[in-house]
């Protein structure tokens, strides 16, 4: 028996939100559905949106209180520090788990509609996103009330922060793309933030690792333990981070996605039956 | 009269349990039919003998297992079955906005269907209360109404029409009626003898996955009367 053959059908089906076709319908059916989302989300719980900062809030005091009061570390003002590690990293975790079920917790609507299927972990891209913007907010009040004054190094805010969607799109791509290939995926991708929570320097500074070697090692090989670094040298330090690295690891997620997007829209009717049929 | 949809020898399968039919569930099998141009089409046959999954294979929402599919590059299709997978949380008229956008619609074009969306709906001040709060009733005139939005050359229709109460499934059948244009294929799935008759100049009817009899309404309406 053949295999199912498309042809030229598969481009004129749904013209009006095919991605390729129109992105800007796609960011505004993305954006329409992640302010939704949020907004679904506020309505289930009594302290509604406020819980945007007070969950992150809550997961700095809880690493607080064990590695300063309990533990008694020795990294010099580890509040600020693990602030701005903690609260960025918790972007990527939170998106990355949540991203992984996108595909088929809508099994309900992929089952009815031929939606291009990057639309779900995206969704879930922006609507942490949005959440983060309070989240930065709240950063900065941090800071500021710990006596500091902003300066010019704050505007590297921006590309780190670009570089780090671009780090969490591709995550939560593979990450949605793996869950809908078997379920068993989602207790190993809880396990993996968790593991990269540990090599990113959170609650230690990778600067002080004996072995400058490993240190280096580790920069590269994870570019959350990077950002999180960057991050710490424009807010706290008044430093610049390595730009070339910075641009090279934006170079290579922006390859790494393209790649992820190709194999959405390849892939997106084989993606439809799977996660049907699981 | 130029082709609409054709298949030929299409078959499909489900992964299931390894312990049934040997981890496969075979949906179709063997499938050929072509449906023309302003065709209407009603697919009739037991529950289980793949009248669903072939409405969504001819939609391209997935591929078959084997078999080829070819559809007029010139035509667009969509699907219409009861129940975008509404938000609970989010009101009717949220929902509605989101099903809206996900056909298709700008932003400013499906707020203009707003208003309309919910007067067909009959939802009152419900419109603007979480869809968690609806009886399955309300939902499915819900889904009605925000399905009528769809303007496809090939309209699939999956059971729509069973749907709230006797008087709102009147006003259903004529708001479809009025998408039934001679242009229009129309590949409706439905239970009801009588909407296949009203809507429909050919039957289809399946069973285990192929076709068992194809032709006149009211002779493959007869025969699988018989058969069941």
């Amino acid at each position: 028996m053949n295999y199912c053959s498309w042809g030229d059908s598969v481009q004129r089906y749904h013209l009006k939100i095919e991605i390729s076709l129109n992105p800007a319908q796609f960011f505004s059916l993305v954006d329409t559905m992640a302010r939704l989302s949020l907004r679904a989300e506020a309505r289930r719980f009594y302290f509604g949106y406020f819980w945007w900062v007070l969950e992150p809030l809550l997961y700095v005091a809880v690493f607080w209180l064990v590695f300063e009061k309990l533990l008694g570390t020795r990294t010099p003002d580890f509040l600020m520090f693990l602030a701005v590690g903690k609260l960025t990293f918790i972007w990527f975790s939170k998106t990355v788990n949540t991203a992984a079920n996108s595909l088929v917790n809508n099994a309900g609507l992929i089952a009815r509609m031929d939606l291009p299927k990057m639309i779900f972990p995206a969704v879930v891209v922006l609507e942490c996103s949005y959440r983060q913007i309070a989240v930065f907010v709240l950063l900065a009040i941090f800071i500021l009330v710990d006596g500091r004054q902003p300066t010019a190094h704050w505007f590297w805010l921006l590309p780190i922060a670009v570089v780090q969607i671009l780090l969490i799109v591709a995550c939560a791509f593979i990450a949605a793309l793996l869950v809908c290939i078997s379920r068993d995926f989602v207790p190993l991708i809880s396990l993996g933030t968790i593991f990269l929570m540990f090599m990113s320097g959170v609650f230690w500074d990778l600067n002080t690792l004996a072995d400058e070697h490993a240190a280096e090692l580790l920069v590269v090989l994870n570019p959350l333990a990077y950002l999180l670094d960057a991050y710490r040298q424009a807010l706290l330090w008044q430093q610049s981070p390595d730009i070339t690295h910075l641009a090279a690891v934006g170079a290579i997620l922006v390859a790494i996605n393209l790649f992820l997007v190709k194999v959405m829209q390849r892939y997106s009717r084989h993606i439809a039956r799977r996660v049907i049929s699981q | 009269m130029s082709a609409a949809v054709k298949l030929t020898d299409v078959a499909m399968q489900f992964a299931v349990a390894k312990q049934h039919e040997g981890g496969h569930h075979r949906v179709l099998q063997g499938l050929t039919l072509e449906i023309q141009r302003g065709e209407k089409v009603g697919l009739i046959g037991r529950n289980g003998a793949g009248k669903s999954t072939l409405l969504r294979i001819i939609a391209g929402i997935f591929p078959p297992a084997s078999g080829d599919v070819w559809r007029n590059p010139e035509m667009t299709v969509a699907l219409l079955s009861l129940g975008l997978g509404f938000k609970s949380d989010l009101t009717g008229r949220e929902n509605a906005f989101l099903a809206a956008m996900l056909q298709g619609l700008t932003r400013g074009a499906a707020n203009k269907h707003m208003g309309a969306i919910g007067d067909f709906a009959e939802l009152g001040d419900y419109y603007d209360e979480p869809v968690k709060t609806y009886s399955a009733g309300m939902r499915a005139r819900l889904g009605f109404a925000t399905g009528l939005l769809l303007e496809t050359d090939i309209l699939l229709l999956d059971e729509i029409l069973a749907v709230g109460d006797n008087k709102f499934r009147l006003k259903a059948r004529q708001a479809l009626q009025e998408k039934v244009t001679e242009d229009r294929t129309i590949v409706m799935v439905h239970h009801a003898e009588r909407a296949i008759r009203d809507m429909c100049t050919r039957a289809v009817w399946l069973e285990q996955g192929r076709v068992q009899m194809d032709g006149d309404v009211d002779a493959v309406l007869e025969a699988y009367g018989k058969a069941v």
